[in-house]
This record gives structure tokens, C-alpha cells and sequence, in this order.
């Protein structure tokens, strides 16, 4: 009899073994807090913008996502440590163009493919822009200037192989001509060009939005297929008459392999806050389109992007591959 | 005056009043704990900003921003651990006046020249702003590079005596500075494969390392158990007396007028200002003794800089120094673009920012000054406890710079470095001025270069940068003659 209650104690324990993490799994996703891993510094457009989809999103989930700033390596290390965490649905990835810019540097030994991406969240264009007592009034007189004097016309970006050095680099080759491309940090472009040192810059929207309306510069053109909002004057580029469509997208990926429901989850959550009015008027003091593309769709919209920066990172000479 | 008293009003609104205290106490607290700066105090309270309205928001930012600025001193001054990267110049006499047992007038003064340097700031700020932003914008890549030049000179001062020793440390934070990814191209330098070294090394970790590590492992190789402590702990509260004040005032005015002038310039900051004012305290003192002079000259200069990088960001919507760049984009999300335009449409806004600047020196001061008596109480505690805890509190805040595991080992491989260092005379200052200053100056170096597309005259064409040259060479000049005379006697 004894030792038949112990087998029956055992095996009630077996079963409660078992069961307690098939219990566990059986509460739906997410049960613990979601991190967001930004690759850039807080206050950075990129951070203010993950923080507020967080925000919005944990009113969805159920669970707070808080944004974790891992920056440096060029986001080789942000990338890197996501793509090596479990693939469970608990680490997120706040992911952009960059990721192609830190595969062609070298930074990192893999594109897109690593990750399974959720969703577009937003994309913004970037501007052109020159001093207001600038003698070029259009980005046609701009780009003559430049095919005038070639290796003359100083443009200032964000980083050698970000973004807006591509679209720099772009422009330079609807020209034909040849511009020095001047690497700035975060904020110090601007300065250069209101101290003179520079002839133009390229920078997000939000970023000379202040100095644009306060007329101390002139905005020659944006990068997108519409007008930016709160511009409503200043020309796309297609508009000019140059074939260029070049914008900036963030979204969100987690590790791959993570299961079908979760990011199903995550999809549908994405789509919730993009779509949501919070999100608008957000993206509206910010100067970002808010912007929802998932799937094949998304897919196929990055392979498109990956090729465009293989081709303009080796032109510009950023690209170790 | 009424748009004054107005700001005022709405400074004095209570939800603001309550914005600012507690803005002020995360500030100093996270200022004054080894590891945690006031960058992390500003990203913590960020989210609380976005449901309050816009003045209660910024003047919670500012709160941080000013409250860390300070709080640093206190680590510095008692446990020779500087809180933040600013504070590590005042570390240099701080904390030997405190191992001397003034530690409660060491702090009393920092708190003191300080304030007053933040106050000078505002009024700067509010008086002057437009016509310095438009001279700070004169330093292209090229003033900057001979402004960081001219910086470097501070190694003669901060090397305690040991100039050639002090050299061979700068050059060690130099060295240390190259490592990851080189800030124009991006090309990797002593990565040696590793995805967490292209990150570079981390300044605050490093330096934490250098100056706790040595202080830990000398704390627990000593035995105190039959010494009779020292450390004078019933130091509650000692200002500086007027004749005192009287002395110090040429100090803390230059070193404040330094700040501000620094924090206006895009792309500088604190650390460099409060390096630079301990130098030009250092050779007014003219003696290796630690001196008062010497607490209020960089304390007055880092916190000058709150003021002064307000300059360019509410001017120009241009960032001083990270610091702001945070405010920069907390002001974004209330829809504020900070800039002219502020000014035209808002400008009731920027006098009540004005406002609650000035009213929140004066409550750091008063917190602090409140809190010295408790501060110093920190060295009652035996010190096998104090120190395990300030070893958490390193590691804690070394991972946290970047939520980095990486950077916690870089900490302990400074720390073994800085040991070493101390053991054989040489002074860890340099280094932390060599790490800190090193990249602002390679980055205005070659950003310099492309600008001129590779002509080196333009690092001696502007008068701007002809005038720090010859700052640096009269500085060197003194230094030398200095030595002379010392030798004579």
C-alpha cells in the first residue's frame, strides 16, 4: 500500500511537472515584458519614435514593451544581440535602411534574412537643404551649380554610408558630376551650414522643419513620391524632373524562427497602433508618414531596398563587400 | 519686465514647482552615484514628459540636466570617484581636501561656484543668447580642432608635476580612443574580429574603472582595523567664508564665462569646459597643493555649460552637448521645434524655460546644500561595506551606459590599468582628458580636411583658430617658466 501512494505521489508530481510549463504556454502571448532594442541614442528620432509605438502598443499587448538603447559598432552591436537572442517573441528588433548600411560596411555578416520581419511602421523622405540666402532658389539651379563645378559643391549627411549620404550620392548621379560628401554627427550638419562651411545638407524633415519655417533655410526638394505635409511648397524631386524616389523606412523584425502566432500577434498589434490616431498626430509633430506593409509585400519592398543600397554603397566607396 | 514676471507666474505654477524638485533630486542623485550620469536620469523621466504639458515637461528635463550636473561633485569630492565625466576635474583636489578633512568645505564650495555658474549662465543666456549663437557658429570643424588643441595644454596642469608622466597617460587615452570604428568612414581600428569592440570603448565605464577600481582594491588591502579614521565625518556644512568667496570670485566668474562659452559651441560640452576651468584655477594658484580654487574652478565651468548649451538649441534648434540633444527631441514630441521660430510664436514659452532655469539652480542649491551633512555621513560607513556597494553601484552603471555586458569588463580592464597607473606615479587624469577629448578632436580633424579637400592651411586661416594656438603656446610658455622657478627655490 505504501509504496503504491508513493508511486501515485510520484506520478501526480510527474504530472505536475509536465504540466506547469503546458499551463504556462497555454496563457497567451505575451505574458512578460517585450524588449525593444533601438540602435540609436535616446532622443534621436529613431528613439522617439520606438518609444511612442511602444507606448501605444503595450495598450494592445497587455505588456509593457520598454525600448532598450543599444547603440555603437556602426548597429552592429543592437543587431547582433537581438539576432542572438531566442526567438520567442521577447525581443524585438526596431529595425530601418540601416541594416543594409551596417551589412555593406561590414559590420555585420547578415542582411534582412536574419530576422523575421513584422511590419513597416513608418517612412519619411529626406530633405535638401541649403542657407536662405543661398543664390539657388530651385533644385534645378542646385543641380546645375553642380554639374558646373564639379568637386566643388560640399553636401553634409548624417554618417559615411547612412542614408542620407546615399541620397547625396543619388543626386550626384542625376548630375553626372561629382559633390564632396561631408559626414556629420547628429545636429552639426545644420551648424556647418548656417555657419557657411557647407553649400547644402540632407537631413530628415523633422529635423530643419524649425529652421525651415523660421526662414533661415531654404528647402530645395524632398526625396519622397508626395510632398511632405508640413512643406507643402517644397517640389519632389520626381516633380523637378529627376527620377528619384528615396525614402527612409522603420519597422520592426524579431529572430528568426520565432512561431507563426506570435508574430501573427505582433502584426496585428503593428497594425493596431500604426493605424491608430494616436499614432497619426504623433507622426504628424514628428514629420514621419505613418505607413503599414507586411508580408510578401514587405519582402519583396526590401530585396528592392537591399539592391538599391548595394549599388549606391559601392559607389560611394562605403561598401567592404 | 511684465513677460518676466509673467514667466515667473507660470514657473510658479505648482505642477511645474513639483517638476522641478523632483527633476532636481533624479538629477543629483543619479550625478552623484559612481556610473549613473544625468544623460541616464534625463532618458528615465523622458516618458514620464510625454502626458505632461510642455513647460512642466522641459522643466523636468532641466531639472535632471542641471541637478546631475552638480551631483557629480559629491562622488568626486568624498570617494574620489568622479559621478560623471564632468566631474572628474574636480576629483583632482576634491577628493585630496577631503582625505585632508575638508571634505565638507571642499563640498560647500563646489556646490557654491557651482550654482553660481549656472546662475551666470541663465542671465547669459537670457541677455545675450542671439549674438553668441551667431559667433558660436564661426567654429567650423577647423576652430574646433583649435579649440580641442588648445585643451589638451590642460595636461600640463593636471598632471600633478609630472608633465612627461602625464604626457604618456594622455597618450595611453589616446591610444585607447582609437579602438572600433573610426568616426568619418567607419573604418574598424584594434577590433581585433570582436562585433563588441567596434563599438569602441565606452568613456564612462572606462573612467569609472580607472578611478573606483584603484580605490576599491586600495580599501580592501589596508587594514583599518587598529587605524584611527582620519576623515574629519563631523564636517556638516561648510561654506566657503566671504573672504574666501571674495578669493574665489575671479575663478568662478572665468570658469563660468569658459562654460558658457563652450556649451554654446555645437559639438563640445561639459568635460572639456570643466577641465578647462581647472586649469586656469591650476595656475592661478600657481602651487601642487590642493586648493579650493581648483574645486570652484571646474565646478563653475561644467555647470556653465547648462546654460550655454540652452544657447544654440532654443536659438538655432542646434544641440550644445548630448544633454540637450535629449531635451532637443522631448521639445519635438510637445510639437515645439526649438529655434527661431520658438521665439516668434512661443516666446512666453522661452521665458518661462528662462525662468525656471534660474529657480532650479537655486533648488539644487538648497537640496544640496541641505544634503552635504548627509553626504559626508557616507564615510561612517565601515569601509568594507562602502565599497562593495560603490563596486555594485560601478557595475550597475557601467552596463547600463549602453545595456552592454561588454562594457562592465571594459570597467574592470581600465580599473586594472588605472592600478597599475596610480601604483607607478602616473596620473590617471590625463587619460580620461585624452579619451574625452580625442574624438571631438579627430572627428573636427578630418571632417576639417574634407572640407578644405586636404589643404592644411585651413587649420591657421581663421583668426579664431590662430587665437587658441597661441593660447596653447602662452599656457605651455607659463608652465615652463613655472618649473624654472620652482627649481630656483
Amino acid at each position: 500500500m505504501k509504496s503504491t501512494t508513493k508511486k501515485i505521489i510520484a506520478l501526480l508530481l510527474v504530472i505536475a511537472a509536465v504540466a506547469a510549463p503546458l499551463a504556462a504556454q497555454a496563457k497567451k502571448y505575451p505574458t512578460k515584458a517585450v524588449e525593444v532594442t533601438c540602435l540609436f541614442g535616446p532622443g534621436s528620432a529613431a528613439d522617439l519614435i520606438a518609444r511612442k509605438f511602444s507606448d501605444l502598443a503595450q495598450g494592445y499587448l497587455g505588456q509593457p514593451l520598454p525600448v532598450v538603447n543599444r547603440t555603437g559598432g556602426g548597429q552592429a552591436i543592437g543587431y547582433n544581440y537581438v539576432k542572438n537572442q531566442r526567438p520567442d517573441g521577447y525581443n524585438i528588433i526596431w529595425t530601418s535602411n540601416g541594416i543594409f548600411t551596417a551589412y555593406y560596411q561590414g559590420n555585420i555578416d547578415f542582411k534582412h534574412e536574419a530576422f523575421t520581419h513584422i511590419a513597416q511602421v513608418s517612412y519619411e523622405p529626406v530633405s535638401i537643404a541649403v542657407k536662405a540666402d543661398a543664390p539657388w532658389k530651385t533644385i534645378n539651379e542646385f543641380m546645375d551649380y553642380i554639374k558646373a563645378n564639379p568637386g566643388k559643391v560640399r553636401i553634409g549627411n548624417s554618417g559615411a554610408g547612412t542614408f542620407t549620404h546615399l541620397t547625396a550620392a543619388a543626386i550626384e548621379n542625376e548630375t553626372g558630376s561629382r559633390v564632396v560628401h561631408v559626414p556629420f554627427g547628429k545636429g552639426l550638419a545644420f551648424a556647418s551650414l548656417l555657419g557657411g562651411q557647407i553649400e547644402a545638407t540632407i537631413q530628415l524633415p523633422s529635423e530643419v522643419e524649425g529652421q525651415y519655417k523660421a526662414k533661415q533655410v531654404r528647402i530645395l526638394a524632398v526625396t519622397g513620391a508626395d510632398r511632405v505635409e508640413s512643406m507643402p511648397d517644397v517640389p519632389t524631386l520626381k516633380e523637378s524632373g529627376y527620377p528619384l524616389e528615396l525614402i527612409l523606412w522603420r519597422g520592426l523584425a524579431v529572430p528568426k524562427g520565432t512561431p507563426a502566432d506570435i508574430v501573427q500577434t505582433l502584426v496585428e498589434t503593428t497594425k493596431k497602433v500604426v493605424e491608430s490616431q494616436a499614432f497619426k498626430d504623433f507622426a504628424k509633430t514628428v514629420a514621419i508618414v505613418p505607413s503599414f506593409k507586411t508580408g510578401a509585400e514587405f519582402q519583396a519592398f526590401l530585396d528592392q531596398d537591399d539592391k538599391t543600397n548595394a549599388v549606391l554603397m559601392k559607389q560611394t566607396g562605403t561598401s567592404n563587400r | 519686465m511684465e513677460a518676466i514676471l509673467q514667466a515667473f507666474g507660470s514657473a510658479l505654477q505648482l505642477n511645474v514647482i513639483l517638476m522641478m524638485i523632483l527633476g532636481a533630486v533624479v538629477g543629483i542623485v543619479f550625478g552623484a552615484i559612481p556610473g549613473l550620469t544625468y544623460s541616464m536620469g534625463i532618458i528615465l523621466v523622458l516618458p514620464l514628459t510625454f502626458n505632461l504639458d510642455p513647460l512642466a515637461a522641459i522643466t523636468l528635463l532641466l531639472g535632471v540636466y542641471v541637478g546631475g550636473m552638480t551631483g557629480g561633485s559629491v562622488s568626486a569630492i568624498i570617494l574620489g570617484i568622479p559621478g560623471t565625466p564632468s566631474a572628474a576635474a574636480t576629483c583632482l583636489d576634491g577628493h585630496r581636501l577631503a582625505k585632508e578633512g575638508k571634505a565638507g568645505k571642499a563640498l560647500g564650495t563646489a556646490v557654491l561656484s557651482a550654482t553660481i555658474g549656472g546662475l551666470i549662465s541663465v542671465v547669459i543666456l537670457v541677455v545675450v543668447a542671439p549674438i553668441i549663437a551667431k559667433f558660436a557658429l564661426k567654429f567650423g570643424p577647423a576652430e574646433i580642432f583649435a579649440l580641442v588643441f588648445f585643451g589638451f595644454s590642460a595636461i600640463a596642469g593636471i598632471s600633478s608635476g609630472k608633465v612627461i608622466k602625464g604626457l604618456i597617460s594622455g597618450m595611453i587615452g589616446l591610444l585607447v580612443m582609437t579602438m572600433g570604428m573610426d568616426p568619418v568612414m567607419g573604418v574598424k581600428r584594434y577590433t581585433f574580429g570582436s562585433i563588441n569592440l567596434l563599438g569602441g570603448v565606452d568613456v564612462l565605464s572606462f573612467m569609472i574603472g580607472m578611478f573606483a577600481i584603484p580605490q576599491i582594491v586600495e580599501a580592501f588591502a589596508t587594514d583599518e582595523s587598529g587605524i584611527k579614521r582620519k576623515l574629519d565625518t563631523n564636517v556638516s556644512m561648510a561654506f566657503p567664508t566671504i573672504k574666501e568667496i571674495k578669493a574665489l570670485s575671479g575663478t568662478i566668474l572665468k570658469s563660468a564665462l569658459i562654460g558658457v562659452g563652450i556649451g554654446a559651441i555645437p559639438g563640445t560640452g561639459g568635460p572639456i569646459a570643466a577641465f578647462l576651468g581647472y586649469d586656469q584655477a591650476k595656475r592661478k594658484a600657481c602651487s601642487d597643493e590642493p586648493s579650493l580654487e581648483c574645486v570652484a574652478g571646474p565646478e563653475a565651468a561644467h555647470n556653465g555649460v547648462t546654460g550655454g548649451a540652452l544657447i544654440p538649441m532654443l536659438t538655432l534648434g542646434i544641440p550644445g552637448d548630448p544633454a540637450t540633444a535629449i531635451l532637443l527631441g522631448a521639445l519635438l514630441i510637445h510639437g515645439l521645434k526649438p529655434g527661431p521660430l520658438l521665439f516668434q510664436e512661443n516666446s512666453g514659452f522661452v521665458y518661462g524655460i528662462y525662468a525656471t532655469l534660474f529657480i532650479i539652480n537655486i533648488l539644487v542649491f538648497s537640496i544640496q546644500s541641505f544634503g552635504i551633512r548627509f553626504f559626508v555621513k557616507v564615510l561612517d560607513f565601515k569601509k568594507s561595506y562602502l565599497y562593495t556597494t560603490i563596486m555594485v553601484l560601478c557595475v550597475i552603471g557601467a552596463y547600463s551606459s549602453h545595456n552592454n555586458m561588454f562594457d562592465v569588463f571594459t570597467m574592470f580592464a581600465a580599473g586594472l590599468i588605472g592600478f597599475f597607473m596610480q601604483k607607478y606615479g602616473f596620473p590617471v587624469a590625463p587619460t580620461i582628458l585624452a579619451l574625452v577629448l580625442g574624438p571631438t578632436m579627430e572627428d573636427s580633424f578630418r571632417r576639417a580636411l574634407i572640407l578644405s579637400q586636404g589643404n592644411f592651411m585651413t587649420f591657421i586661416s581663421s583668426p579664431i583658430s590662430i587665437v587658441f594656438y597661441a593660447f596653447t603656446v602662452f599656457v605651455l610658455l607659463s608652465q615652463v617658466r613655472r618649473k624654472k622657478k620652482t627649481k630656483k627655490a
